[in-house]
């Protein structure tokens, strides 16, 4: 991997060097690597602590200089500080270290923006930010992202690689949105600026992939026939390709994770694989048990939908080196914020295809899966106990379900479950500094739960 | 009938009835049984763990419902129990005799006292991810195209559910593929590993098969160049890395990765050939006949154009013609050459184990290689038989 992993190792090693020191002990929330080897020359120099913090704290609009390669895009920074509000502590007082080189980006202009800028900002603080697109804060690393992985993707055999790339570049591209904005949370927490690592959007890429990896095996366990606007894979060219396709993006997926070059990493995501599968093998039973059953289907989310959004989060947050406690918070901010995300969806298999299509269809209990509102409906009605654990197969279970769900508040009851992770997963960002990227994350949880579709 | 024989046959060449046979793969049943001993044990992912996780105990639940259909989930699952040819596990013993041949690790950071058997924990966990692997790659391979069922097939449903077993089951396989690939703990193995299974899935893409899984050849077929391709893809990939991985994980010498990966490739185009060429001229073994087959190739290579295409209409009239491809191919000394070549690839993967010092384990190495390139006429399914009459 490219320069910039091995440069943040390199500034990794540093910081823990300086962690040792008590004197410099709150270094590391604010440590910038163009100041560190100065830093420790001269921690001499600062009288006590408080002074060393304050000054290190009136820091960076000087950037971290090894992050992605979209930092130096001039565009990029003038598009930060137009749009977003400055917290106080990131404004610059003066230099903090003497012979650090002015950043030729920002010393000068953005100086002078700060100061108009953030003043104007302030006053309209509220709606520009309630109001901005999670996705354009990380809209630099998302233009090129879907290109990327067709290239990781590429192989000799046109067929082969047309159905390789097929879903690529269609979809949301939810999840490696997530983990960017993670990236970018954990890392402007220590100070290194508006940046992702090339590694860390490794993690993204490989996040949407092994997502679209299962996808394209479930549409072929579920027999679907349309994915992101188009026909499915296993409709247009067959079954056997398909899996077989699925396991190559797998495969390239594993891979580029292998090339991040990180033990750590790469058990994270290997975990995300076995619980996907597990997760899917879940789904094939219930429980007889009614408060085994609503334990089962909450493991069964975690696995298969959940799974992959904590870990990658875990993953970038381990990549940005902040403490182990954020790191388990950026975790259960992706934990939350999936198990919301999957709430959300059961819910909308009842209400937005009765709304879009006139007439409910009711994909999840047509594939025999008892998903939140049936399951909330059936501790109420226990005659759909036996309908649960046959899978829906007699005629007209589906429709008894369907009544019975409307009649309870099942529907009400999970969009509240959802909403208390939605509500945990924000609660758990508090733990991180603030900066534009936390609040998109805070804001992805809100669009989730209000989302039609 | 049938059926019969060919679970006579099956059960004689578990490895527990490996006291029956004589013949050719006799010897191939002895070098394996050797190999085991020199490695201490064989690896072990199908004998339990595998059998008793939850995941796999509900497939077997389901897959009693497939009993009586066609689906070739069926016949790959009961390879995997009464696999005639050890293939599986042979496979994984390679991985660990070349570790074993290799010796411990020239750096001291690595504990020799976690050696079993002269093999490193984790160059056995490679052996089984290895097999692992292979496995999950057999069952996806048998997913069927809903659209290209047939009548005599059967009911379409039965063949839906047989394709989510088999999706479901290979996908827990790579799973735990995936989870022992990053309990090793070098991303390099990783990395090298993972690349197999691209080139795997690759193999089925080539012009060798149709999107249904059936061997074709293409007009813009190059002859045996394609053949060793679509091998490399298909086995050997797997095999060579897996053996340079196994180099690798002990922090053997670039110059011993490269040999183990040169063994690696060699045996799988040795294998390859041999069984190739024994389905021209095994009786037993002519329905594996293959139009994908070196032989066929060679062939094609010798033959104007229009002499082929009379083959390729022969194949396409069904087994009831096989004798006469076999007849066509033989006189056109196709498969002498074929012979040479398997020589040619045997001699390279041996004197690719020069690089190691004399050990029982590179004698069981070459013992293998040696009765895996035996392609003697007589077959043990016909001695098996006749011996398990004999004694009835």
């Amino acid at each position: 991997m490219a320069t910039p992993g091995i440069s943040g190792r390199g500034f990794v090693r540093t910081l823990k060097t300086l962690r040792r020191s008590t004197v410099l002990q709150r270094l590391h929330e604010n440590a910038n690597s163009a100041l560190n080897v100065a830093v420790s020359k001269e921690c001499d120099i600062f009288p006590n602590t408080d002074s060393l913090t304050r000054r290190l704290h009136s820091s960076p609009t000087s950037f971290e200089p090894h992050c992605c390669h979209y930092y130096h895009s001039c565009h990029h920074h003038r598009r930060h500080y137009n749009q977003y509000h400055i917290p106080n502590k990131y404004q610059r007082t003066d230099s903090i270290c003497p012979s650090a080189k002015p950043n030729p980006w920002c010393a000068v202009s953005n100086q002078r923006l700060l100061s108009t800028t953030t003043e104007h900002l302030r006053d309209t603080k509220t709606s520009s930010l309630v109001e901005t697109d999670p996705y354009k804060i990380v809209a630099s690393e998302m233009k090129d992202l879907a290109p990327d992985i067709c290239k990781v993707l590429e192989v000799d055999i046109p067929n082969m690689q047309h159905m390789t790339q097929y879903y690529f570049g269609l979809g949301k591209a939810f999840r490696p949105m997530v983990c960017l904005l993670m990236a970018k949370v954990c890392n402007s927490h220590l100070n290194m600026g508006d940046t992702v690592f090339e590694s860390q959007r490794n993690v993204a890429m490989v996040a949407e992939m092994l997502h679209t990896a299962s996808l394209v095996h479930d549409d072929v366990i579920d027999a679907a026939d349309e994915r992101r606007g188009l026909e499915s894979l296993n409709k247009k060219y067959g079954q056997r390709q398909s899996i077989l396709v699925g396991n190559y993006i797998l495969s390239k997926a594993t891979m580029l994770l292998a090339q991040i070059g990180n033990p750590k990493i790469i058990s994270l995501l290997s975990t995300v694989v076995e619980d996907i599968i597990s997760g899917e093998f879940m789904q094939l039973g219930s429980k007889e048990d009614e408060n085994e059953r609503f334990q089962h289907y909450l493991k069964k989310t975690y696995k298969k939908t959940a799974s992959l959004i904590a870990n990658t989060c875990k993953a970038v947050a381990v990549m940005s080196n902040v403490e182990d406690d954020l790191v388990d918070a950026a975790y259960e901010y992706g934990r939350n914020l999936g198990m919301s995300f999957q709430l959300v969806d059961d819910v909308l298999d009842f209400v937005a295809s009765k709304q879009a299509m006139g007439k409910p269809t009711d994909a999840d209990l047509k594939l025999g899966l008892a998903n939140a509102p049936v399951l909330f409906a059936a501790m109420e009605y226990k005659e759909l106990q036996p309908m649960i654990m046959r899978r829906f197969a007699e005629e007209g279970d589906v429709e008894y379900a369907r009544a019975m769900v409307e009649k309870t508040d099942g529907v009400r009851q999970t969009k509240m479950l959802a909403a208390r992770h939605s509500e945990e997963a924000i609660k758990k960002l508090a733990e991180f500094s603030p900066c534009p990227a936390r609040d998109a994350l805070a804001r992805v949880c809100r669009i989730l739960l209000g989302r039609e579709k | 009938m049938l059926k019969d024989k060919d679970f006579l046959t099956s059960a004689c060449q578990t490895r527990g009835y490996g006291i029956l046979g004589l013949g050719g793969k006799n010897s191939l049943s002895k070098a394996v049984s050797d190999a085991e001993k020199i490695v201490g044990y064989p690896t072990s992912f199908l004998s339990l763990r595998c059998l008793l996780s939850d995941e796999m105990s509900n497939v077997a639940l389901h897959m009693r419902k497939l009993v009586g259909t066609k689906h070739p989930l069926l016949k790959t699952a009961r390879g995997m129990v009464f696999d005639g040819n050890h293939n599986l596990q042979m496979k994984g013993l390679f991985v660990m005799l070349i570790s074993k041949a290799a010796g411990p690790s020239p750096q001291d950071d690595l504990a020799h006292e976690e050696m079993v058997s002269g093999v490193y924990p984790n160059q056995r966990s490679l052996a089984e991810i290895m097999e692992i692997i292979h496995t999950s790659y057999l069952i996806h391979k048998g997913v069927v195209n809903l659209d290209s069922v047939q009548p005599e097939h059967g009911p379409v449903a039965d063949m839906e559910f047989g394709n989510k077993m088999a999706v479901l089951s290979g996908d827990y396989l790579l799973a735990s593929a995936c989870r022992g690939l990053a309990k090793l703990g070098n991303p390099k193995v990783v990395e090298e590993v993972a690349s197999c299974i691209a080139d795997m899935m690759t193999a089925e893409f080539t012009n060798f098969t149709d999107p249904d899984g059936n061997e074709m050849i293409p007009q813009t077929c190059k002859g045996f160049s394609d053949w060793l391709k679509q091998t490399y893809f298909s086995f050997g990939s797997l095999l060579a890395k897996s053996c340079q991985s196994a180099m690798r994980l002990a922090g053997h010498s670039d110059y011993l990765k490269n040999m183990a990966f040169a063994f690696g490739e060699n045996v799988s185009y040795a294998e390859q050939l041999a069984k190739d060429i024994k389905s021209f001229t095994s009786y037993d073994e002519l329905s594996g006949l293959s139009l994908t087959s070196a032989p066929v190739l060679l062939y094609r290579e010798r033959v104007p154009a229009q002499e082929f295409e009379n083959l390729e209409k022969l194949w396409q009239k069904g087994p009831s013609n096989y004798h006469e491809i076999v007849s066509l191919v033989s006189k056109s000394g196709a498969i002498s050459s074929c012979k040479e070549l398997l020589a040619q690839y045997r001699d390279k993967a041996i004197s690719s184990l020069d690089c190691f010092s004399d050990s029982e384990a590179k004698s069981a190495l070459v013992n293998m290689v040696t009765a895996v390139s035996n392609v003697s006429s007589v077959s043990q399914g016909d001695v098996c038989v006749q011996t398990l009459l004999a004694q009835a």
